[in-house]
């Protein structure tokens, strides 16, 4: 989700948070702070307002499960950049540094954040439980060794080795977004306690696509801004393989599957029209972020993908819901 | 779902709290404990879990059925903490796949049979829900496995307990401040588990325990961040101390206070050749060398160490003994320690620096004095062809004299790599000095093995040689060498039928220092003590009939050859193959006793 961009370099080879003794201390800081927020804490944020959007969009009552779901994605987030610290200081510095620097008292966010996320998903059954602990375990098998390390302990003699899934060609991003998919349609109804038959299991289905087809484009669209990290890290993505053209088309092709997905959930009728029109003045801004994706400074793709939720938040609320 | 009860709110601030500890436990991996801390986290978090599900449940099936669900995270507990303890505080040995199979047999047992639907009420013999005030509880009534598990996970934890109760009287605070906080954050469940199963509890049915995963969850975290548990393990200390011991360059013996032999280092075991297995539980005066001397070193005596010739592996060497006692918390001493100190070098070097302060003091002041006599002598008469003699062989002496020096510094050069050389050529080099020496001598040479020897072996022999036939007042001067090997060792013989070597000269390099009244003649008889010494080997001198002297050198063979081969090609020497016998001279037989 979110990303910080890369600083661009000066012409003697620095960067600018190299050269801080020309900064202003408080305008430092301020770019410090600024990484930090546009960090985990802003995919959490994200992630509770996309909640937020699909309990509207399925008439469920309101719950914790934003708040839940949000809270998992900054522990998540925070996690992983504490993870790839140094393999991401070339694509994102700020944030990198932030990382190193910080690394004990983000784990320690993220660890008693994920452990409010379960109480909170106790509390509301074992259905939610298990939802908050998707995201979790996928990041487990999508970030870490464990994958690896277990492939080793069914294979010893090396013959077969077992990638990291961030590591593996669309399956890494297409494992993030069918994570988030599943905590961000699953976890309205099962933190409120209502089946899918209640609520539609078409809609619901739908909206399952949707979100994951969103979340999908969401991931690949910062990869553009990450391609050349990416690449001497041996990263398959999307523009690494095919280019950032080549991206562009595919992810806009994505985008259109979306866009069917959702008017095939409005013609069911068993979803919220005002919540289905804010996604769809969402899905408008991610089109337009994909189109520009090569246009956009690091700054802004790294954020405004996941911006079209925060619009769709907006215009949900603006709307009268 | 409704609004959940006060108590299930509790435990969900346990849930929260102990899975951030979880997490962060498990982030350490594979600091030593970490895994286990995790297992034992997680089983508290999972516990906490289910009994809100239990409580929150409204038919007595539901709450059965999370009732059981709650057994996972009640077995893991016990064997997390044990397991954690042990691998934190540096007993990792016992963290084996098979100790873990072993005390993880009772608690899978239990969740089977927790899974199984509890067939003959085996865990729990009735469930009845009772509505109290806090809210809607279980009620069980323990059946004969309840127990059984309920005693197993008290005595894994009183197990886990006391190494880590050990680190409470530790010196280094962070150890103290981390054993602390995890004692208290065992303790708390415990305490909360006594006062369910006395009774004491006056709500029917409510278990305590997981409510004090809170505390344990808050003293974990404060564990884990504040006194840098995980990242500050004691585990390493044990370790390093044992590698220490084991590891040190000196030989350490350890006898109980009775007597017996309790642990020896690896040092101690390759110098003298002792079998560590075979050793401990002996009587140490069996094993440990000069045993019977070294325990007399009580008191003052201990602070005073004097050297102790002990044969070794590599021979005959001065060691320094010193004891230590081993003293428990209770002034009581257990064991004592005996160290020896090699102190070989030390000595050679001092008698090497007495030697060659007597040689320039005497020997060079007197030739010095005789030149300058006979110098003043051919001043007035120049024609004086007696005094031009004495001078040339006053400075001859002195030039011999140079060169022995010299060769006794070469003996000792640090930088110089030890080179071996087949006995045979070392023998022939010395019978071709000696025959430099005095061309009209006799001289035989016996059956020499070809065994290969260290070039210093050279040195000696051909020392003995050119003294054999140089200081042979006869006519034609006879001298005989023979070389034999046995048990690893070369013994060579010098017989001559000079005048005898004078006893004085045995005295001084007995005793190994010279005095201004008692010293040698020269130096060449200590170039061969000192290059006998330096082989690890020994050297004794014995009178011939009717004249004469046998000089019986044994030093080690070199053995840094390769084996299966000989010099020149040709097989070895059986004996070198033969298995050494295990006593105090190590993987040798003992030196041939050549007598004096």
């Amino acid at each position: 989700m979110a990303n910080e961009p890369t600083r661009p370099s000066a012409p003697d080879g620095t960067t600018a948070q190299y050269r801080s003794h020309a900064t202003p201390s408080d305008s430092g800081t301020l770019r410090l702070v600024a990484a930090f927020v546009a960090g985990a804490p802003f995919a959490g944020l994200v992630a509770a307002v996309e909640v937020a959007v699909v309990t509207a969009a399925l008439g469920v009552p309101l719950s914790a499960a934003p708040v839940a779901v949000g809270l998992v994605a900054f522990a998540v987030y925070a996690a992983d950049h504490v993870a790839d610290a140094e393999g991401d200081i070339g694509s994102t510095p700020v944030r990198a540094r932030i990382a190193l620097r910080y690394a004990d008292q983000l784990m320690v966010a993220a660890a008693v954040s994920y452990g409010l996320a379960v109480a909170l998903a106790a509390g509301a059954g074992p259905a939610a439980l298990a939802l908050v602990l998707v995201p979790g375990a996928v990041w487990i098998g999508y970030a870490t060794d464990w994958l690896p390390a277990a492939g080793d302990l069914v294979a010893p003699l090396g013959e077969v080795s077992v990638p990291r899934l961030k590591d593996v060609f669309l399956l890494n991003s297409a494992a993030v977004a069918l994570a988030w998919a599943v905590a961000v349609v699953a976890a309205p109804l099962a933190f409120a306690g209502v089946p899918v038959d209640s609520a539609g299991a078409p809609a619901v289905a739908l909206l399952f696509a949707y979100v994951f087809a969103r979340s999908f484009v969401d991931v690949e669209v910062p990869n553009v801004r990450d391609v050349a990290a990416d690449a001497a890290r041996g990263v398959a993505t999307l523009p690494v393989v095919y280019g950032v053209s080549g991206t562009r088309r595919a992810l806009l092709a994505v985008d259109a599957v979306a866009a069917g997905l959702l008017a095939a959930t409005a013609a069911t009728g068993a979803a919220s029209t005002p919540a289905l029109a804010a996604l769809g003045v969402g899905l408008a801004v991610s089109v337009t972020v994909t189109a520009l994706a090569d246009r956009l400074g690091g700054a802004a793709l790294g954020v405004a993908p996941d911006c079209s939720y925060l619009v769709a938040g907006a215009v949900l609320l603006a709307i009268g819901w | 779902m409704a609004a959940l009860s006060p108590l299930s709110v509790a435990l969900l601030v346990a849930v929260t709290v102990g899975l951030a500890a979880a997490i962060l436990a498990w982030r350490e991996r594979p600091e030593p404990g970490a895994t286990w801390l995790a297992v034992l986290l997680t089983g508290q978090v999972w516990w906490a879990t289910f009994l809100v599900f239990e409580l929150e449940a409204t038919t007595l099936p539901a709450k059965a059925l999370w009732y059981d669900v709650q057994w996972v995270g009640v077995v893991a507990i016990p064997v997390g903490w044990l397991f954690f303890a042990l691998a934190y505080t540096g007993y990792d040995r016992y963290v084996t796949p098979f100790s873990v199979a072993l005390v993880s047999v009772i608690p899978v047992a239990t969740v089977a049979v927790a899974a199984a639907g509890d067939p003959g009420d085996l865990l729990a013999v009735d469930r009845v829900v009772r509505e109290t005030a806090v809210g809607t509880f279980l009620d069980v009534v323990p059946g004969p496995l309840y127990y059984v598990i309920a005693g197993y996970t008290y005595l894994l934890g009183a197990v886990g307990s006391v190494p880590l109760i050990q680190l409470i009287r530790d010196d280094a605070r962070p150890f103290r401040g981390q054993s602390a906080a995890l004692l208290v954050g065992t303790a708390a469940p415990w305490a909360g588990n006594l006062a369910h199963l006395s009774g004491a509890v006056p709500i029917p049915g409510l278990d305590p325990t997981p409510l004090a995963f809170a505390v344990s969850g808050v003293a974990y975290l404060l564990a884990l961040s504040r006194f840098r548990l995980l990242t500050l393990a004691p585990a390493p200390r044990r370790r390093a101390r044992q590698l220490v011991f084991e590891q040190l360059h000196d030989p350490v013996f350890v006898v109980g206070t009775e007597g017996l032999l309790v642990d020896l280092n690896e040092c101690a075991a390759e110098t003298f050749g002792i079998d560590r297995r075979d050793a401990i539980g002996e009587p140490a005066a069996t094993v440990v060398p000069k045993y019977d001397a070294i325990r007399e070193l009580d008191g003052t005596d201990a602070d005073k160490p004097r050297p102790i010739p002990i044969v070794g592996r590599d021979g005959q060497r001065p060691y320094e003994a010193t004891v230590r006692d081993v003293v428990d918390d209770h002034d009581r001493t257990t064991a004592r320690v005996i160290t020896f100190h090699d102190v070989g070098a030390y000595l050679g070097q001092q008698q090497r620096l007495n030697v060659l302060n007597r040689v320039f003091r005497h020997d060079v002041r007197t030739e010095t004095n005789l030149i300058q006599g006979y110098a003043e002598q051919l001043r007035s008469d120049p024609t004086d062809e007696r005094a031009l003699s004495i001078i040339e062989e006053s400075a001859g002496r002195m030039l011999e004299l140079s060169e022995r020096t010299r060769t006794a510094g070469e003996l000792f050069d640090p930088t110089e790599e030890s080179e071996t050389a087949p006995l045979t050529d070392a023998v022939d080099e010395a019978v071709a000095e000696a025959r430099a020496v005095a061309p009209d001598a006799r001289i035989e040479v016996g059956q020499v093995a070809p065994v290969p020897v260290p070039v210093v072996l050279e040195v000696v022999l051909g020392n003995l040689c050119t003294n054999a036939v140089r200081h042979n007042d006869a006519d034609a001067p006879w001298m005989r060498i023979d070389a034999a090997v046995a048990d690893g060792w070369v013994e060579v013989t010098v017989a001559d039928d000079g005048p005898g070597i004078d006893p004085a000269e045995y005295d001084v390099l007995d005793r190994g220092t010279e005095t201004p009244l008692r010293h040698g003649s020269g130096i060449g008889l200590w170039i061969v003590k000192w290059g006998v010494d330096h082989l690890g080997g020994r050297i004794s001198f014995d009178e011939r009939e009717p004249t004469g002297t046998v000089v019986t050198v044994c030093v080690p063979v070199d053995r840094s050859e390769t084996p299966g081969a000989g010099p020149d090609g040709e097989p070895p020497d059986p004996h070198l193959d033969d298995p050494a016998p295990s006593d105090e001279s190590g993987s040798l037989g003992p030196p041939p006793n050549a007598g004096r």
